[in-house]
């Protein structure tokens, strides 16, 4: 290969990842001075707001570590996100995918001990409560999946439901059957699973658990899944188009029903995750919102793996560092969810940013979803 | 042309950052040093502006601020994961009293007691099995609640029968709210007659979360002639408060003053047994600069709510019956005689 070929390839590369990262940049910039506008117009002042988030976010070892802990979960589900819409297929029912994940997981965490009568060693512990997590999700992801596949039955509807579903059943559980019998305990939440069930901290002292290192783990095997593998290759075929995919010789429904299994399988991971790296318990009002919030994080991240722990982290920080902001200001903390449905809107809506920032239009558009037709 | 307008975002954002790097305007008050009494607020999930639990261990807050001269503080928690990390933005502020809001935040608190010693903590609805040395719970008693308002049903009732609704007696706040109804009843004439049902016939899933049950059981005995009803259990009581002041009866709300709370009752909404939070928050921030706070569980006192919009209907001399048995309850003078929890 000659030298100019390599150049050549290096600067089509460079330009590939800027036109990747330049609308969603210009779109976190663009949310951050209409917010600080919002903040000055009900009367804070916006530099003190931003000064206080930022010292929340990274301002200490500790402040770091506790947006690590917040951006776990929302890479996993981020990336589940991801997956799907990289398949053609919106998983908005990533919030129902979590709780039963994340229930399950706390199941096996206290309820297998108690059902064998003694304490399985961690590894086989913790691997159980994690794939049991997974699979949970897997199914439920994978249902909508195949309704969609063999009836035609649309995944964003049936997500939806899926997630009424799956919470309705999860609040049945915390109130009854899972319930910490402890008289003292008045609220709808599990016993504490075992230590064996746990995920270990990073460092000690601190919060962030190994389960930061899965996420990222998690994030660089989708990004080999999709892009190193056949299986990738067939869920992308079928994402960019499924009629051509299916006269290449993909088995489409196949794939359809696998790439929504998959992606639910991420978003119980994130539960899981959350259980036995975190919260040691499940509880009702834990991690709610997450799996909306990943649907921002995979916008945001273009649907790549890299772009998602990008967005995850920054939807981290500022989730994390808005209880700082507000120690500091006194400036509600919705602030914070009016950032970030502006830079959710500026980047679903980039014509916007494009014309603001004069940019023009390069690349493929991306495709997030299909009509009924499909 | 796109050249300057990225030029002028990428200014705007260095500026920002650069102002962000420079002192944040941090509040003067220094909570480290001795002379500086802080105290700082953690909410459950929800706003502090609730009309429940959340604002009025706020307003004992600010009581403080007013009359220790203490420089106070909220964090509002969004999520329940942040428990600990709220708390210690306090701690690590050097506050001198935090107030933890509610039952949820109780294991949280156990463990920030312990990891700030120098600090006192008060955690509103949290019992406690083993409190630190700086740790108090502030609980209610619930059964002098219950008696209050029974003892202004018994009073208020024209047909001479008088119904209760609660979810299970097995809780045993909600048991103490039913018997001490019960008693405030009979003390002001044990020949009334007295409906009580708990909603025990369920599981526990279920029986605070039954609005539709306790519509029906409010409205069956609205049939039977009742003309008070008091309501106790989450949105199972709920359900039979807005029942009863459909039919057009007077019905009693409670823990707080449920004419915030259910909007839909407001026009027959008589009061509200209650759990006196924001008193009960100052005294034990007040004994705690002062260094006489008790350790472990502390009781707080009850009250019942304003007549709001009955205030017409309700005659001077219960209004002066009702304020000398509050004060009875109080001095110890007049016991409710009901067991912590059901025997």
């Amino acid at each position: 290969m000659s030298n100019s070929e390599n150049n050549e390839r290096w600067k089509s590369a460079l330009k590939a990842v800027k036109d990747a990262i330049l609308v969603p940049t210009l779109a976190i910039i663009t949310a951050v001075i209409v917010g600080g506008l919002v903040i000055a117009v009900v009367g804070g002042d916006p530099f003190a707001a931003y000064a206080g988030l930022f010292q929340g976010a990274f301002g200490s070892v500790k402040a770091i570590s506790e947006t690590g802990v917040w951006a776990t979960p929302y890479i996993f589900a981020g990336l589940a996100v991801a997956l799907a819409f990289k398949g053609g297929l919106f998983n908005i029912g990533g919030e129902g995918q979590l709780a039963l994940g994340a229930t399950t997981s706390a199941l096996v965490g206290y309820g297998l001990p108690l059902w064998l009568g003694y304490e399985p060693p961690m590894y086989i512990h913790l691997t159980l409560a994690l794939g049991a997590g997974a699979l949970v999700g897997f199914i439920w992801g994978a249902i909508p999946g195949a309704l969609k596949a063999y009836t035609g039955a649309h995944e964003v509807i049936n997500t939806i439901m899926m997630n009424y579903i799956a919470l309705n059943v999860v609040s049945f559980l915390m109130n009854g059957p899972m319930k910490d019998h402890n008289p003292l305990n008045v609220i709808a939440r599990t016993p504490l699973i075992a230590e064996g069930a746990r995920i270990a901290p990073i460092f000690s002292g601190l919060r962030i658990h190994w389960g930061f290192g899965l996420a990222l783990l998690a994030a660089f095997i989708v990004w080999w899944l999709l892009w190193k593998t056949t299986l990738g290759f067939e869920i992308r075929t079928v994402g960019a188009n499924p009629d051509a995919a299916k006269y290449a010789g993909i088995n489409v429904k196949k794939i359809m029903t696998l790439t929504m299994g998959l992606s639910g399988m991420l978003a119980g991971l994130a539960g899981s995750i959350e259980v036995t790296g975190l919260n040691y318990r499940h509880e009702l009002g834990f991690s709610s919102g997450y799996g909306f919030d990943a649907i921002a994080i995979a916008l945001l991240g273009k649907n790549h793996p890299v772009g998602v722990v990008l967005a995850a982290i920054l939807f981290a920080a500022m989730r994390n560092g808005a209880t700082r902001m507000q120690f500091l200001t006194q400036i509600p903390v919705d602030i914070i969810s009016v950032i970030q449905a502006l830079i959710l809107l500026f980047v679903a809506a980039d014509s916007i940013v494009r014309y603001i920032y004069r940019i023009k239009q390069s690349g493929e558009k991306v495709v997030l979803t299909r009509g009924w037709g499909g | 042309m796109k050249k300057q307008y990225t030029l002028f975002a990428i200014l705007l954002v260095v500026s920002m950052l650069l102002a962000a790097c420079g002192a944040p305007a941090e509040k003067a008050a220094d909570c480290k040093s001795e002379e500086v009494f802080c105290v700082g607020l953690v909410t459950d999930v929800g706003k502090i502006d609730d009309k429940s639990f959340n604002q009025s261990a706020w307003e004992g807050v600010k009581l403080a601020e007013k009359d220790l001269a203490a420089t106070v503080q909220y964090i509002e928690t969004t999520d329940a994961k942040d428990y600990d990390k709220n708390i210690a933005t306090f701690g690590d502020a050097g506050y001198d009293v935090v107030v933890t809001v509610g039952f949820a935040l109780g294991e949280a608190t156990s463990k920030a007691a312990a990891a700030y010693p120098e600090t006192s903590f008060i955690g509103v609805d949290q019992f406690l099995e083993a409190a630190a040395p700086n740790q108090a719970g502030l609980n209610f008693p619930e059964d002098q609640a219950g008696f209050l308002v029974g003892a202004l049903a018994a009073q208020m009732s024209a047909s001479k029968k008088i119904g209760g609704v609660f979810a299970t007696d097995a809780v045993p706040p909600v048991w103490r709210f039913g018997e001490g109804y019960r008693a405030g009843i009979a003390y002001i004439d044990p020949a009334l007659e007295v409906n009580i049902v708990y909603h025990n016939d369920v599981g526990f899933d279920k029986t605070f979360v039954d609005p539709e049950w306790g519509a029906t059981t409010a409205n069956s005995m609205v049939d039977k002639g009742v003309d008070v009803i008091f309501a106790g259990g989450g949105k199972t009581g709920n359900g039979a408060v807005i029942a009863a002041a459909q039919k057009g009866i007077y019905a009693i709300g409670v823990d707080t003053d449920q004419y915030y709370t259910i909007p839909e009752a407001q026009k027959m909404l008589l009061s509200s047994a209650m759990k006196l939070i924001t008193p009960g928050v100052f005294d034990l921030v007040k004994a705690a600069k002062e260094g006489t706070m008790t350790s472990g569980n502390n009781f707080g006192s009850a009250g019942y709510a304003p007549f709001h919009d009955l205030d017409s209907k309700v005659p001077a001399e219960v209004k002066a019956k009702m304020e000398e048995i509050a004060k009875g309850l109080l001095d110890g003078s007049i016991k409710t005689n009901v067991a912590p929890v059901k025997p």
